[in-house]
């Protein structure tokens, strides 16, 4: 079926699918409904010859017959080329070779550090959150990772409460970005460059390279500036160059319907923001 | 690590989990909702074992239900919840919160280059440096320095070493060969460097049978076997069953409140008998054919998730 309309949550697979490149080496670990679902349409379009590292079962290039609820199952990995032990995968990730990984954050602050270890003070956690399984390690030594969060937005209420996703400063830096209290990069001895792109479910971002502060690079359609900063707790850099986010291909949000079948990639959304019918223009 | 040979390590849970002792080291197989040790997991609630560390990557419902067991005393994993299928695990979260659980959260790769200094007999092993993170201040003990070599900025992090690994498989012999289907995960790292390693299984075969096979973890790393089906509920293990989301769904839902969670202690833990009395509690024919239902095709495959 051809479709003739997209929802936010599938114009955040298209943007993280983009920042796939050709021949690139691109890993996830867990929590993988959009960045899985992201690597096989790359796969299927702009990037056939990317090479797709599954979850910690270490699946090479999985074709699934649909994406199952859980990054480690039997139903994903089944087709892959092949598996490798999945201490290889962070071996490659020690010596440089993975070339992209995905990490999302409950919190992401403006130098791209982020949190998914708790909200609140570690010694007295509001919410202890499950961890960030590989993300420390593989954020200081991998070249590339593309930030994500689908809860970008938040409501009224929450930025009352000043409960952002995007946040000034993290609660705690599980996820390492370009500058954190303990210095920059370059001055921790960190190996890897850190994140060079963020996607949300408002926009896209990439970040200023003098003051490494993440910078608005495209608005996605389904919002305006105005709504973007209300959300997020820092002021936004941005320049001229800014603009609208290109809209998906009706290939890209066909293929994207028939990967993730179950619809496993909505639930990270909210449900009102899903209701939102973005049609093709042609 | 400690080498053990006998004709017959066949025990029932009971005698098999009476090998561990109170406050220790604890790694377990299977990773996230795939080949975890739940029978186990279950018996070491039931012993009443207490004040476990567990030393370990990314779990789920193993690492929740000895939350909720009160098996636990420090948590030293990289992940511990359902991912976006099921969300959090509550009652790790809730002893976490409450102190009960001492908050060691660590990292995957760190992990790993701590178990392969065991694995390797050496004190420590170097990174590529670690920085800026805030779990370097719930890891005092790693030490930053230049390669001595390069002068290249590394990090070092001492070896650690389990004492016991419980680790669920689909096959074994009498003489303790075990043969994992499937990704091994870190699976027989775990049975080299632990001082004690129980394994349930699906199911005892021959000696003949397990040559045929050839084994994962040779038998003389392996301390007992413990034969029980469905080991693994309600996490997967394929071939023999998909992931039982209703049932983790119910658990996640009981998970909201202490008083609910007794309720499930006491149903699917205290209150159970044998290894079929559980399987009769969990739904019986119907439920573990269901399970099994994922080889008739796709369709009955995605039944399972919804």
């Amino acid at each position: 079926m051809i479709p003739d309309f997209y929802t936010v949550d599938e114009l955040v697979i298209v943007c993280l699918s983009r920042t796939i490149k050709e021949n690139d080496i691109v890993f996830n670990g867990v929590a993988s409904a959009l960045p899985f679902t992201a690597m096989a349409l790359a796969k299927m379009t702009h990037a056939k010859n990317s090479v797709f590292l599954g979850g910690l079962q270490g699946a090479v290039n999985p074709v699934f017959p649909f994406l199952p609820p859980v990054s480690v199952d039997q139903a994903f990995s089944q087709n892959c080329d092949f598996s490798i032990p999945v201490d290889e995968v962070f071996n490659m990730g020690n010596s440089g070779k993975l070339d992209r990984i995905f990490f999302g954050g409950a919190q992401i602050d403006k130098y791209g550090n982020a949190n998914n270890t708790v909200i609140g003070d570690i010694s007295r956690p509001k919410v202890k959150l499950p961890g960030g399984a590989g993300a420390f390690s593989l954020s200081c030594a991998a070249k590339k990772f593309t930030l994500w969060s689908s809860r970008h937005f938040i409501t009224e209420a929450a930025r009352q409460q000043k409960n952002f996703t995007m946040t000034d400063k993290v609660d705690f830096i599980t996820t390492v970005g370009h500058v954190t209290p303990a210095g920059t990069r370059k001055e921790l001895g960190l190996r890897g460059s850190g994140p060079d792109l963020v996607v949300t479910d408002l926009g896209v971002f990439d970040f200023e390279p003098n003051s490494n502060v993440m910078r608005l690079k495209s608005i996605h359609p389904c919002t305006d500036f105005g709504t973007i900063q209300a959300c997020t707790a820092f002021p936004l850099v941005f320049d001229e160059s800014v603009k609208f986010t290109v809209p998906p291909t009706r290939e890209e949000i066909a293929h994207i319907r028939k990967i993730d079948t179950l619809n496993i990639r909505k639930k990270l959304f909210d449900p009102m923001r899903l209701e939102l019918k973005m049609v093709f223009a042609h | 690590m400690s080498v053990c040979i006998k004709e017959n390590k066949i025990m029932s849970l009971v005698e098999a989990i009476s090998l561990v002792a109170d406050g220790d080291k604890l790694v377990m197989g299977g990773v996230l909702t795939a080949r975890e040790p739940n029978a186990l997991v279950r018996q070491l609630i039931k012993s009443k074992k207490k004040n476990l560390h567990s030393i370990d990557g990314a779990h789920s419902f193993a690492v929740d239900l000895l939350c909720a067991g009160d098996v636990l005393g420090a948590c030293e994993n990289s992940f511990a919840g359902y991912e976006f299928d099921l969300g959090l695990a509550l009652n790790y979260r809730r002893a976490c919160e409450k102190g009960t659980v001492k908050i060691r959260e660590t990292d995957c790769n760190i992990l790993l280059q701590q178990w392969r200094a065991t694995e390797y007999g050496i004190p420590f092993m170097p990174m590529p440096r670690l920085g800026g993170s805030d779990l370097l201040s719930v890891h005092p003990e790693f030490i930053q320095m230049q390669c001595p070599y390069t002068g290249d900025p590394v990090t070092l992090v001492p070896a650690l070493k389990p004492d016991v690994a419980i680790i669920h498989a689909q096959f074994a012999d009498v003489r303790g060969n075990v043969k994992i289907m499937g990704p091994i995960f870190k699976d027989k790292l775990k049975a080299t460097i632990a001082e004690t390693v129980i394994v349930s299984v699906e199911e005892v075969v021959s000696e003949a049978k397990m040559k045929e096979l050839q084994p994962t973890i040779p038998y003389y790393l392996t301390t007992a076997i413990v034969k029980v089906p469905f080991g693994s509920h309600p996490t997967c293990c394929y071939p023999n069953y998909a992931y039982d989301r209703k049932h983790l769904k119910e658990f996640v839902a009981l998970s909201k409140t202490e008083e609910t969670m007794k309720e499930y202690l006491g149903k699917y833990i205290y209150g159970v008998e044998t290894s079929d009395d559980y399987l009769t509690l969990i739904g019986g024919e119907q439920k573990t054919s269901f399970l099994q239902s994922w080889k008739q095709g796709k369709d009955q495959w995605m039944e399972v998730f919804k």
